[in-house]
């Protein structure tokens, strides 16, 4: 019966059945087949179809359902149950989150993975491909997979998803043994950054130093030209340096400078100057802190040449600023003093402003405090200047205030000599001050003292 | 036999001859089965109608023996009543006692079609169908459950052509109905799945097996019992195409689904709750069975066989028949199960493995404990 139909259609159709030749199989079973009782109503349809191209049960499902339907249909009709439960297992877990973070929220706001057709179809690539390797037990393919697919998703909001398959992608990676660690490194290289980005301290140092150890003596590096080691060297510096924060935090001065030492040998290893100089000046700052000044100023200097070789202006300014804290509280004011004029000068040879600033703030308050008043106005105005081209209204005050304090205390003295001596021209001068309230003292005086 | 025997002739006792030209006028009696004019008649009932013994005795074991009396409210003609309130009131109790009757030969074929008596199931089925179609019209979608009985039935048969006009029909009231359940939807593509596997078109059957396992992992969720008789089924349609690495990880998915899901029902059960058929119905024990024992002969035949899910199985298999009550089978796979495990690196079933073995031994030897 089919193939007499099939035979029709091939035939050229005519609207009406040919009365000069007439056929006898539509007319045998026209009664038998319910359809062909029909015959306009049933040819017509065919000959369209034949012209147009037939459309798939697919293309229906396609046009049917919902994206995310089609996309496990299509995932598990190729056998990809994995691809399809971790998918499932993915959106499921975006969906508790966002209950959890309840209306309002960020996340709320956020559209549904499911309703996002270019995410689910990278998704569904990249995961099947990784389940076809697994099968086949690839595990660096199936790694190389799921890197793609955290690399995918760089998006702020994607953060997560980007995380759980660095950290699926970890897992895979400790499977492959082939290459000696060096995908397992490279993992656990992502997922430790995860975890600083995340804020668990704890897991990434594990992992970083677990990383520290599979690399050592190794010249791996990744795709981007980092080497192994030395990113592992680095988080390892910057996690001593976050959980030395925290027990400076707690005044837990001598642990902290223990872990702050581990962080300067990790960043020495590291091979970056900046790193280890920056390491460097912590630990002296450390120090600082417990008041031992001669480890402080060792790691300081050691800083301080750090930064001459790399010509770094604003660390010089730095490790100065910090090495004249050391010398004050050891005493040495006159060395401090020094130590100070080298800090302008540096800021000013390298036009930092606001360093030079903040170091005619330091040498006036240090003049102060000897006693040299005339120096400190000399330096508070020139802070004072500076200030002022700045613009920096806080600045400025500031330097408002000293200045006018440090003019008041070099004022007072001659005043009270004035007052002291009591002759007949020290009351009119100080009667002449009284009337115009300007600076009187300090013309005569300056007169007296160059005479 | 002699069992047997005696029902039939039980059976034939039942019926007394009928003459279609006595009936009155107006009035069809038609055959129960097949609707032709009718020729014998039920004595227990005198409602329902064969056109030969044969149909009859073939109704009598698929469903009426259990309906007999249930159909006499039903089908018999009452006086009518004067007042509208005692109509209202007929009208709603025979409604009630038709979906009660539509529930029970719904039962009655699901356990005959578990049990692979698919001829014995048809009958019963049939009246499901035909129940509901009195009670909700011929396009509702609570026929659907009677088409798919009927289809699986079918498609147990061999009569794919039937089946699949089952199966048209029940898809187009699915397709009609927007706000059809996932359970509906995961049974007929199942069924459509099996058809298609029936009928060779593999590419067909995986499509529809996906959608069973899609719609199913909506309404129970991803590692379910349930879910995983999709899987399975999907497995063998890929081992029919030699994609054995596909099927296999499909088997060891199916597995130790099973696996997890034997073992919390054995806690349960082992922690004092001692219902088994809450725990898990004859229906899906008959499944388990044979997806489980399937799996095992697939291992076996296969050229690189996997122990560790062989150990899997076996220890399933050995739960399952625990649970089911059969001790004898349950140590006989326990002991398998051990043995396996020993040459598997991975040591961690062994001791589950023995706990249930001394289990069984002790219920074994206190038979009166077990039960």
């Amino acid at each position: 019966m089919s193939g007499s139909s099939s035979v029709a259609r091939r035939q050229e159709v005519n609207f009406l059945p040919d009365i000069n030749k007439p056929q006898k199989h539509s007319l045998a079973h026209g009664w038998t087949n319910p359809r062909s009782r029909l015959p306009k109503g049933n040819e017509l349809p065919q000959q369209g179809r034949s012209q147009r191209p037939t459309i798939s049960k697919d293309e229906i499902a396609m046009f049917r359902n919902s994206v995310w339907k089609n996309t496990c249909v299509e995932m598990l009709r190729g056998g990809f149950h994995r691809s399809f439960s971790e998918l499932s297992a993915v959106l499921g877990r975006w969906k508790e989150s966002r209950l959890a973070a309840g209306p309002g929220s960020v996340i709320w706001q956020q559209e549904s993975l499911d309703k996002q057709p270019n995410k689910l179809h990278t998704l569904q690539h990249y995961l099947t491909r990784a389940e076809a390797a697994q099968r086949a037990g690839a595990w660096d393919q199936v790694y190389d997979n799921q890197l793609c697919l955290a690399q995918f998703f760089s998006e702020p909001e994607d953060r997560w998803l980007s995380h759980h398959f660095y950290q699926v992608s970890l897992a895979s990676a400790q499977r492959f043994k082939m290459d000696g660690g060096q995908k397992e490194a490279e993992a656990s290289a992502n997922v430790a950054q995860v975890y600083m980005e995340q804020g668990q301290v704890d897991q990434a140092r594990e992992l970083y130093e677990c990383l520290h150890q599979l690399t050592a003596g190794r010249l791996w590096s990744k795709v981007g030209g980092i080497s192994l080691r030395s990113e592992a060297c680095e988080g390892l510096c910057k996690v001593y340096t976050l959980l030395a924060d925290g027990l400076l935090q707690t005044n837990d001065y001598k642990p902290a400078i223990k872990m702050l030492n581990k962080a300067f040998q990790m960043a020495k290893e590291a091979g970056d100057r900046r790193i280890e100089g920056e390491a460097a000046y912590r630990v002296g700052v450390a120090y600082q802190c417990v008041g031992d000044q001669e480890m402080a100023k060792r790691f300081l200097n050691m800083y301080m040449e750090i930064c001459l070789a790399l010509k770094d202006a604003e660390g010089q300014g730095k490790a100065y600023k910090a090495i004249t804290k050391s010398l004050e509280s050891e005493g040495k004011q006159a060395e401090s003093v020094q130590c100070l004029e080298k800090y302008a000068e540096v800021s000013q040879s390298n036009g930092q402003q606001r360093n030079l600033q903040d170091a005619c703030m330091c040498l006036g308050v240090a003049c102060t405090s000897r006693g040299h008043d005339n120096r400190a106005c000399t330096y508070f105005e020139q802070g004072y200047e500076i200030a002022r081209d700045l613009g920096e209204v806080s600045l400025l005050q500031k330097a408002q205030v000293y200045l006018g304090s440090a003019r008041a205390y070099s004022m007072i003295r001659k005043y009270s000599r004035h007052v002291e001596t009591a002759s007949h021209s020290d009351l009119q001068i100080l009667i002449a001050w009284k009337a115009r309230r300007e600076d009187v003292f300090t013309d005569t005086t300056s007169s007296v003292t160059h005479t | 036999m002699n069992s047997m025997k005696g029902s039939k002739s039980k059976v034939l006792s039942l019926i007394s001859t009928l003459n279609p030209l006595a009936n009155p006028r107006g009035a069809k009696k038609l055959c129960e089965l097949c609707e032709k004019p009718s020729y014998l008649q039920c004595t227990k009932c005198r409602v329902t109608f064969y056109c030969d013994s044969e149909h009859q005795q073939a109704d009598w074991v698929g469903i009426h023996e259990k309906v007999c009396q249930l159909l006499i409210p039903i089908r018999t003609t009452v006086d009518f009543h004067s007042l509208q309130a005692d109509r209202d009131n007929h009208c709603a109790q025979t409604l009630q006692r038709q979906e009660e009757l539509i529930e029970i030969s719904r039962a009655v074929a699901q356990k005959s079609l578990f049990e692979g008596k698919y001829q014995q199931s048809l009958p019963a089925s049939q009246l499901s169908l035909r129940c509901a179609m009195n009670v909700y019209g011929p396009r509702a979608l609570q026929l659907v459950p009677a088409y798919l009985l009927l289809a699986e039935a079918n498609i147990g048969l061999g009569s794919l052509a039937q089946a699949e006009e089952y199966l048209s029909q029940a898809e187009w009231t699915v397709m009609k109905m927007p706000e059809c359940s996932h359970t509906i939807r995961h049974q007929l593509h199942r069924n459509l799945g099996r058809l298609y596997a029936a009928k060779d078109n593999l590419e067909g059957a995986l499509l529809h097996f996906a959608n069973d396992v899609y719609y199913s992992c909506e309404e129970h969720g991803l590692e379910n019992i349930v879910t995983c008789g999709g899987y399975f089924l999907m497995a063998n349609v890929f081992t029919k195409q030699g994609k054995m690495d596909i099927a296999n990880s499909l088997y060891t998915e199916v597995a130790s689904t099973w696996h997890s899901h034997l073992t919390t029902l054995l806690d349960t059960h082992t922690q004092g709750s001692r219902m088994l058929p809450q725990l898990l119905d004859e229906a899906q024990q008959a499944e388990a069975d044979q997806m489980l024992r399937a799996m095992l002969e697939i291992q076996e035949s296969s050229p690189k066989q996997d122990a560790a899910q062989k150990v899997l199985v076996s220890h399933s298999l050995a739960m399952l028949w625990f649970l089911g009550g059969s001790l004898d089978k349950a140590l006989d796979f326990g002991r398998q199960a051990l043995q396996l495990s020993q040459l598997v690196p991975d040591h961690s079933l062994a001791e589950p493995i023995q706990i249930l073995m001394q289990l069984a031994a002790e219920r074994d030897q206190h038979p009166t404990n077990a039960s």
